[in-house]
């Protein structure tokens, strides 16, 4: 329509520009015979008719150009209402699937991984939809097979940790035999064979670490949870490790909040965390270091804490402290006897009680390990609540 | 001098066992499997102790144990095991026994053990 309009007034813009220019060369030609003498009125009424006439002509176009103006102007707003029309239907089409498609997608990113959506709609939306439900059918395929091949690791993880510890009984076996004739032994056959023994040991809790971490990755570390009073552990933890502690000179101290609830744990595994975070603390600090083992209520939970003033861990280090076979500076694990999976045990046997472990670290200033267990009021209820709380 | 039949299905494992037990005083039978415990049984008349590998070839430790108890045999028994807990594989809920050892052997409380049952 706006097309058409200024079609129009351009075609009539040039009819009337052709008018003035033979309204010119009239008045033209006029004035050409005044000039050579032949002034009549006639000749001169030429003249002011043709100006007159131009005059007109000149408002005949203004009046024109407002009209096509306005035409223009009608048939723009009519096309892009047209437009909108069109479009608001096309997003209204677009819409629904659009709508589907996100919610499908935040349900499996999610995890549900057997969300699919309806395909239909437009071409492009259908297409949308088919692809959304080939890669989620790719997904659930790769979820599948990770989840076999996860089984598969677990469960050569527990055979593997279980065949070899008949072998590693021989071997340690033996070589306690041969200890039980000390006498009979120089004292360089007796230094290999407390090499072979403490080996034996170290392969021992890299076993029992390692069949911990696959138990507990396969769902099958049971926990046997019993209301337990934190105080009395904690202290027997300490008490054990102090014969450690003293040989390196090192101040094994605790400070046990009084009267702290009880909580819903296994105790054995309580203690397993301990011993694992003082043996850390102990076994990466200098001689005559302070570990300080301290308990309080924090919140619903109750939070222990290891804290030693040894030589801090790196943050790069620090960030992946809990992972699998990651261990402190090098230069110190030659004297270490870790196993790599003490922190990834504690992480998977706090997490297991439904608590939370961290670590805070400062070059140069040391480490503190935290764990917090929940105390679950419903829980405590079950424990014998005692009088009084045990002294620690 | 206590008797004791130890059954494993590792000839290492039996002659380790052999020699503390020995050296510890007592008079030791083996076994390489259930099914030979059973036999020895028969034959020889039932030990002061029974030391049998939870899993074996042929027939485990525990159902060798089983068919005992079933046939009226009182002879406490250890089970030695490569699990951890006797919540494991290789569970003996439906069968008495008088303790659980788990591999690594820890031999001054296995014969501690021993002793405490053969008194």
């Amino acid at each position: 329509m706006a097309v058409i309009g200024v079609g129009r007034f351009i075609q009539q813009r040039q009819d009337f520009e052709d008018q003035i220019a033979r309204s010119y060369q009239v008045e033209m030609a006029a004035r050409v015979q005044i000039a050579e003498g032949e002034d009549s009125a006639a000749t001169r009424a030429v003249v002011s008719d043709q100006v007159e006439r131009r005059e007109q002509l000149q408002d005949d176009i203004s009046s024109g150009t407002r009209d096509t103006a306005i035409l223009v102007a009608a048939g723009l707003i009519a096309g892009l209402t047209g437009a909108l029309l069109l479009f608001s239907g096309l997003i209204a089409s677009l819409r629904r699937p659009l709508e589907d498609l996100v919610d499908a997608s935040a349900r499996l990113a999610g995890g549900d991984l057997s969300t699919r959506v309806e395909v239909g709609g437009l071409s492009e939306t259908a297409a949308l939809g088919r692809a959304f439900n080939e890669m989620a059918d790719q997904l659930e395929k790769d979820a599948a097979e990770r989840e076999q091949l996860d089984r598969l690791k677990d469960e050569f993880v527990l055979t593997a940790s279980h065949e070899l510890r008949s072998p590693l009984t021989s071997v340690q076996g033996f070589a306690e035999l041969l200890m039980l004739e000390k006498e009979r032994l120089g004292p360089k056959q007796v230094e290999t064979v407390e090499i072979i023994l403490d080996n034996c040991r170290h392969l021992g809790r890299l076993l029992n670490d390692l069949l911990d971490l696959a138990r507990s990755d396969a769902g099958r570390l049971a926990l046997r949870r019993e209301p337990t009073e934190l105080a009395p552990l904690i202290d027997d933890v300490v008490r054990t490790m102090r014969a450690q502690t003293d040989a390196a000179n090192q101040a094994l101290t605790e400070q046990i909040e009084p009267n702290l609830p009880p909580v819903y744990v296994e105790p054995g595994r309580i203690r397993q965390i301990l011993v694992n975070l003082i043996t850390n603390a102990h076994e990466y600090s200098p001689e005559r270091a302070s570990v300080q083992v301290s308990a309080r209520v924090v919140g619903t939970d109750v939070e222990i804490s290891v804290s030693d003033d040894g030589p801090g861990i790196p943050e790069p280090q620090l960030e992946h402290i809990f992972d699998r076979f990651v261990r402190g500076d090098a230069g110190l694990t030659q004297r270490v006897g870790g196993t790599g999976l003490g922190l990834a045990i504690s992480k998977s046997l706090v997490e297991l009680h439904g608590g939370t472990i961290r670590a805070e670290s400062a070059v140069g200033v040391g480490s503190t390990f935290s764990i917090r267990l929940p105390v679950s009021p419903s829980e405590a209820a079950v424990a014998p609540s005692p009088a009084t709380a045990e002294p620690s | 001098m206590p008797r004791v039949l130890v059954a494993d299905d590792s000839e290492t494992i039996l002659l380790l066992m052999r020699t503390r037990l020995e050296l510890a005083g007592y008079e030791v039978e083996t076994a390489a499997d259930g099914q030979e415990v059973t036999e020895l049984v028969a034959g020889t008349g039932p030990p002061d102790l029974l030391l049998l590998d939870a899993m074996m070839p042929r027939k485990s430790g525990i159902d060798a144990l089983r068919e005992l108890r079933a046939a009226g045999v009182e002879t406490p028994a250890l089970i030695v095991s490569a699990h951890q807990s006797p919540d494991d594989a290789d569970a003996a809920n439906d069968v008495e026994i008088d303790g659980y050892v788990t591999k690594p052997i820890d031999f001054d409380a296995l014969l501690e053990q021993v002793a405490a049952l053969t008194r």
